[in-house]
């Protein structure tokens, strides 16, 4: 184990801008022109490149292939929000197994150290196990 | 006899400061908290049968045992006790801090500070405070089905602040005792609340001595500002070792100080109260009206008395208004007619004796003399109480006459007689000696003015064996007659009824307790052992430590060679002029008032007819008109300023002020109510708004060259 | 970049989570209550509320227990023994508030279902979950103690106010209770972003997101001629920001709304839990740039010296003009923030100490108080009218006693807790030399006395119209319970202000030396 303290902070990006060089903004001036170019870019080619056809099938919102209709500032079934955030917790979740995993594994096979980040991630994931019995439990599967 | 003149060296060859020994902490005594405690749960005991409406005598017989079991403890920490004060902490109770230096914290923990001062006083407290209550279980017997409980309750909750009055550890405590005896003594003196006389007794007793109270607890605030705490035990190591340029009001605390004690102990301009308190039962008037409480004022000066001790002229205050009471009420209590008020003018007579005596720095004799007083005043007022219990509330010695004749009252005469000796200083009864003790010093001193006190209190000593020996005379010997009072309200003849066991015990005891009480001066007479009161002065704050005593006793060998008064030592001159005093006062009182009674009623009218002096019986009879003279001049302008106060406060300042300030902050919510409108948006907005103003301010500043 | 530094980070964290145990305690029993509260077992549901009072003492006992300061210090915690006071003081009156939340969560449906006229439906009950939430805001201030660096801030900071959005919201289904929630969430978003741009300014002008290394960045710029626009604008933006928090101007607007469309107890709970959360915030953020040593920038101090003045007034004289009792409590509570400016303005080491006992006895009295309030109620839900209050003398002399306590306690009145709240903030002040400061306190209380009377005077005065419904009691007894304990503890604990300041000042004790 390493003694001594490193400061969460110190994982931020590690050139320290300062504040009084406007130069070394230059590189965020660069994306933002980039940005503002491809867009136009795009935009512009399909404009003069693309078929332009004109008509109801057209101008219909994209629903994902779904063909729509009825206004769409209707009020939709609250199990839709239900079942849209218990898959988003579960999603995020892997978004933290994934570094994890990346450095689990460098660990020595078998060490404390191992032993410890094994521990740590069994408990977030015990944690993900309780949302889950939660979320069963007060009936968000159920659609009926 | 070692015993006088502490006084002579008292102004001129003052100590410089006082040297108590240090407390020793011993929380090995902290079963003496049951002191404390015990009349505290009688007090709450007593409250709740009050309450729960409980017929019978059981309030009293508790009362009774928690009492007669505080003075076993105070007995036993009698025994134990070593030689320097000890403090006892029970608990933490007050501590507050708002900084870091002594100035900046109040420390009052629940501790009892015990030297033999203490010890000395909780005797008599505790060891009368049974026996009264005694006496009263069976004198309050015809209120059982009404006020017993609350009676006795009013009685357990003035032993338990006495208690704290007198043992507490500090200065806070013992103002706490102070009010809660304030507060018991309200209660009990109102104790007939149907009688308007008894309500406004109460009141006027309660009224009086929060003069006295706000000079105390501003004596209080002054002492921890002086010094920086008012725990006993750091603040007399502190008196004893005064800081030299300390703030000027320090000169301030023992003359407020003072005021409290006068008005606890009825002294000076603020004795009015005690004889309108006589309205309480008698018991009452027993116990804390004349035995216990308004020694309070004593027990204050006494233990504080190195804080006296760096100011000697607040002594002499002291001494000068303690003398002037003694005279001024003993010339009132000889023109009245009510039993119980001339007790009560005596009490006051006799306090004045013993704040004469701490003036003169003789606080041996004072507390002598409080220990003999409370035996012997005890025992007249119980003895009263008996007549008053007997003849339906009769205690006019006009309509009373040769008690001791009629049977069932003999013992109670006889014992009156006892009490009225004593109160008379009889030479050899035990408050002859405690008096002379306190009038020697005076007539002992080299200060003129002390030397005049002296006098006086000896011309008053004949006043009172006068009017003591008036009353007795009058309502205890002569022919039998006996008129009953207004409380009589069986039909036919009217028969008085002699008191049972309880009554005649409790009288019996405190009277051959009046007469022990002399057994110290006995002992130091005639063994030539050391007067045991003066043994438990020792190494109190009374005495102000050993070296005084040392002091002193050079100083009585010096006085016994040196002072000549008379040509005798003072001690022997005033022993001889006190008992010339005392029996020509008895004297004339016998031919006026026994072998001659109507020489009295012609006596009276030849001096009526006197022009100079012919409005002197009528003026004595109405208290010289002090009370009217307190009406006029501090009641009549108070009530006129009050309606005048009342009249600006609701014309003017209602009417104009308030009401205009009243609607300001509705003026000013009205300007900004229009931002609560409870729109998301508008909040939002105006709080954006709020952020931008900021910032605007902030980049105002900035640019105007920053910060 | 090798993987060295992450594992690095990552066992230092390690050494941290000793600090956190009470937190990690609430955290885990967050998770029991939430699902107790779905159990189909009608006496484990109505367990919920004491378990969660039990974690609740059980983490203040163990923060006393485990809390060490040498370790906070070696951790980099600014003030290292902050979290030893004000976790077992958050832990304790936490306790009472969950208490005082006993017997409307839910109170309907359960008596529904207790006379048999309904089922227990999982989706209708909300108990275990409001419980959870309002362990994770416990945890979330517990958290802010120990906070080293600015994220860590930021997320304890959110751990505090999101439940209290969800609270908000489903502690009552009607209308004005989710408008109060939908403003609630909408403005606190909208103030946290304007205290993240603070945060960013912050990193900008020190290039770090950790206290210690902040500090050092501003003393240095302080030696050379004053702390950077940009670092005044940072903490200025995160102070206005914490500001929502504490209901200070100008981020006060929300609070009566919130607090009038919240439950009672909620009210209680916010009124309490994001005001201690707001104020250690400024402590730490403020304590970068010389709080405690008196450097703070001027235009700081200024704006501190500016909000604690307008919200003691404004928060007062809106008082005076309301009807509701929950929107008394909502200006009254702004002004108590005004006060607690006070001692933030003065920036003495004892004036902080001030603020946090201060803290200390705004919350017991707001236990007080709001128990006692919550033992009418109408319809299963609370009763906000004064007039509700009237002849509660005679129903329930005890929950009486205490309003009155409570409200006595509030204006600052000698005996009770309350007064040595304001007495130590005005010595502390005074002694800082911010005499205007006292004068407008000293003002302010006397003028608060008016509002607060009326919470004496109904109860205890009033006659109840005979024509209005009555209220009806509150079926639990908790409420009372807790408001008579919190009560008592106002005429009590005043007696062992010795040792409580030592405590308090124990707390601000060597703040960690700048390494």
């Amino acid at each position: 184990m390493v003694s001594h303290v490193l400061p969460l902070a110190s994982i931020q990006p590690v050139v320290l801008l300062a504040a009084d060089s406007l130069q070394s903004y230059a590189p965020v001036a660069l994306v933002v022109v980039m940005v503002i170019g491809f867009c136009a870019i795009n935009i512009i080619a399909s404009m003069l490149i693309g078929p332009s056809t004109e008509g109801t099938v057209k101008a219909i919102a994209y629903e994902s292939g779904m063909n729509p209709w009825d206004s769409a500032r209707k009020r939709f079934n609250v199990r839709f929000y239900i079942m849209a955030m218990t898959f988003l917790v579960f999603d995020v979740e892997i978004i933290f197994l994934y570094p994890w995993a990346v450095a689990f594994a460098d660990l020595e096979p078998g060490s404390a150290e191992a032993k410890l980040y094994l521990a740590r991630m069994a408990f977030f994931v015990g944690t993900s196990v309780v949302a889950y019995i939660y979320a069963w439990k007060k009936g968000v599967f159920r659609w009926d | 006899m070692t015993l006088s003149p502490i006084t002579s060296m008292l102004p001129g060859t003052m100590l410089a400061s006082s040297d108590v020994p240090a407390a020793t902490i011993a929380p090995e005594f902290a079963w003496l908290g049951w002191a404390l405690a015990l009349p505290a749960i009688s007090a709450l005991a007593c409250t709740l049968m009050a309450l729960c409406k409980v017929k019978g005598k059981l309030p009293g017989w508790l009362t009774v045992a928690s009492l007669g079991t505080c003075f076993v403890l105070i007995l036993k920490a009698y025994q134990s006790m070593p030689e320097g004060p000890i403090v006892v902490p029970l608990a933490e109770w007050m501590s507050f801090s708002w900084g870091p230096s002594d100035f900046h914290s109040l420390q009052a923990a629940l501790e009892l500070y015990i030297d033999r001062l203490t010890i000395f006083w909780m005797l008599f407290v505790s060891g009368l405070g049974t026996l009264i209550a005694l006496y009263a279980t069976e004198y309050m017997e015809h209120d059982v089905k009404a006020g017993y409980a609350r009676f006795f309750a009013g009685v357990s909750i003035f032993l338990f602040a006495m208690t704290a009055l007198v043992m507490g550890g500090n200065l806070l405590l013992l103002y706490l005792g102070w009010e809660g005896v304030g507060l018991a003594s309200y209660m009990l003196i109102g104790y007939f609340f149907t009688r308007p006389s008894a309500v406004a007794a109460a009141k006027k007793a309660f009224i009086v001595n929060r003069i006295g109270d706000l000079g105390l607890a501003l004596g209080i605030f002054l002492t921890w500002r002086c010094y920086g705490t008012i725990e006993y035990s750091e603040l007399f190591q502190i008196a004893g070792n005064p800081p030299r340029d300390g703030p000027w009001e320090e000169a301030l605390i023992p003359y407020l100080l003072m005021l409290g004690a006068f008005g606890k102990s009825a002294q000076g301009p603020l004795y009015v109260w005690l004889p309108d308190a006589m309205e309480g039962p008698t018991p009452v008037s027993a116990l804390i009206h004349a035995a216990t409480m308004v020694t309070a004022g004593v027990f204050l000066i006494a233990r504080c008395y190195p804080l006296f001790l760096l100011q000697p002229d607040a002594l002499t205050v002291v001494a000068w208004i303690g003398g002037l009471t003694a005279f001024w009420a003993a010339t009132i209590g000889m023109a009245q007619y009510d039993m119980k008020r001339v007790w009560a003018y005596s009490t006051i007579s006799q306090l004045g004796y013993m704040f004469l005596g701490l003036g003169l720095g003789t606080t041996f004799g004072a507390c002598f003399h409080t220990f003999t007083h409370a035996f012997f005043k005890a025992c007249l007022f119980l003895t009263a109480g008996a007549v008053m219990h007997g003849f339906a509330g009769q205690l006019d010695i006009r309509k009373l006459s040769g008690l001791s004749k009629i049977p069932g009252f003999r013992m109670v005469s006889w014992f009156a007689l006892l009490g009225a000796l004593w109160l008379a200083a009889f030479p050899f009864s035990a408050a002859f000696f405690s008096k002379d003790e306190i009038l020697s010093a005076g007539v002992g001193s080299d200060r003129a003015d002390f030397q005049f006190l002296g006098w006086l209190g000896l011309f008053t000593a004949g006043l009172t064996a006068y009017y003591t020996f008036r009353v007795w005379f009058r309502a205890f010997a002569g022919p039998v007659h006996f008129e009953p009072g207004e409380e009589v309200h069986a039909h036919g003849e009217f028969h008085p009824h002699s008191p049972r066991w309880a009554m005649k015990l409790s009288i019996a005891i405190i009277g051959i307790g009046a007469v022990l009480a002399g057994y110290p001066a006995y002992e130091a007479m005639f063994l030539h052992k050391e007067n045991w009161v003066q043994w438990m002065m020792a190494g109190s704050t009374a005495v102000g430590g050993a070296g005084v005593v040392e002091q002193a006793a050079d100083h009585a060998a010096e006085a016994s060679s040196g002072h000549q008064v008379l040509g005798m030592s003072a001690h022997a001159a005033t022993s001889v002029a006190g008992s010339i005093f005392g029996i020509g006062g008895i004297l004339i009182a016998l031919y006026l008032h026994l072998i001659r009674r109507s020489a009295a009623d012609s006596l009276r009218r030849a001096i009526q007819a006197t022009p100079l002096i012919g409005w002197i019986p009528g003026a004595a009879e109405n208290k010289w008109y002090v009370d009217e003279i307190y009406n006029a001049v501090f009641c009549v302008p108070l009530w006129v300023t009050g309606h005048v106060l009342h009249f600006i406060d609701k014309h003017i300042l209602d009417a104009g002020v308030v009401d205009g300030i009243g609607s300001s902050p509705s003026l000013v919510g009205r300007v900004f109510r229009p931002l609560y409108g409870g729109v998301l948006q508008s909040y939002a907005v105006t709080m954006a708004g709020g952020v931008g103003l900021i910032l605007a301010w902030l980049a105002y500043t900035w640019l105007r060259g920053g910060f | 970049m090798t993987m060295l530094a992450p594992i690095t980070l990552a066992s230092s964290m390690a050494d941290r989570v000793g600090l956190l145990w009470p937190e990690l305690l609430l955290l885990i029993a967050a998770m029991v209550v939430a699902l107790m509260g779905l159990s189909k077992d009608r006496t484990i549901r109505g367990a919920v509320g004491p378990v969660s009072i039990l974690a609740v003492l059980a983490s203040g006992v163990l923060a006393l227990v485990t809390g060490g300061a040498e370790a906070a210090a070696a951790a980099g915690v600014p003030f290292p023994a902050l979290a030893q006071w004000l976790k077992p003081m958050v832990a304790l009156i936490a306790a009472g508030l969950m208490a005082v939340q006993g017997g409307f969560v839910d109170q309907a449906l359960e008596a529904a279902i207790g006379r048999n006229a309904a089922a227990f439906n999982p989706l209708r009950a909300i108990r275990g979950e409001f419980h959870a939430f309002a362990l994770f805001s416990i945890a979330g201030v517990m958290l802010l103690t120990t906070a080293t660096d600015l994220i860590w801030l930021f997320l304890a900071l959110e751990l505090v106010s999101l439940p209290t959005y969800v609270m908000v919201a489903i502690g009552r289904s009607d209308r004005p209770g989710l408008e109060a929630a939908v403003k609630y969430f909408f403005l606190g978003a909208m103030a946290t972003a304007v205290m993240l741009m603070g945060f960013a300014l912050l990193y900008g002008a020190t290039g770090s997101l950790q206290f210690d290394l902040i500090r050092n960045a501003f003393g240095a710029q302080a030696a050379s001629g004053g702390i950077a626009l940009l670092g005044v604008g940072g903490l200025m933006l995160t102070a206005i920001g914490l500001f929502f928090k504490i209901t200070a101007v100008p981020m006060h607007f929300y609070a009566p709304d919130v607090y009038e469309g919240a439950p009672l107890p909620v009210t209680a709970v916010l009124s309490f839990i994001p005001k201690v959360a707001g104020f250690v915030g400024l402590i730490l953020v403020l304590g970068t740039a010389g709080l405690t040593s008196g450097e703070l920038p001027k235009p700081i101090i200024a704006l501190l010296w500016m909000a604690a003045i307008l919200t003691m007034s404004l928060g007062n004289m809106g008082a005076l003009l309301q009807h509701s009792m929950k929107r008394t409590m909502a200006y009254s509570s702004i002004a108590h923030s005004g006060y607690m400016l006070v001692a933030l303005a003065a920036g003495t080491t004892d004036a902080l100490d001030a603020l946090l006992f201060y803290l200390f006895a705004y919350g017991v009295t707001t236990v007080a108080t709001f128990g006692g309030l919550a033992v009418i109620q109408r319809a299963g839900g609370d009763a906000d009218r004064f007039e509700d209050l009237a002849g509660l003398r005679r129903t329930n002399p005890w929950a009486t006693s205490m309003i009155v306590l409570g409200a006595l306690s509030f204006t600052g009145i000698p005996p009770l807790l309350g007064f040595f709240g304001k007495f130590w903030i005005l010595t502390s002040a005074f002694e800082a030399g911010q005499v205007a400061l006292c004068i407008f306190l000293v003002v302010n209380s006397l003028v608060s006395a008016r509002y607060y009377l009326r919470f004496m005077a109904t109860p205890v005065i009033a006659e109840p119209d005979s024509n209005a419904t009555p209220t009806e009691r509150n079926p639990s007894r908790a409420p009372v319970l807790a408001s008579v304990v919190f009560g008592l503890a106002l005429l009590i604990l005043p007696c062992f202000t010795g040792s409580i300041f030592g405590w308090v000042q124990q707390a601000t004790d060597a703040p960690a030396k700048a390494q």
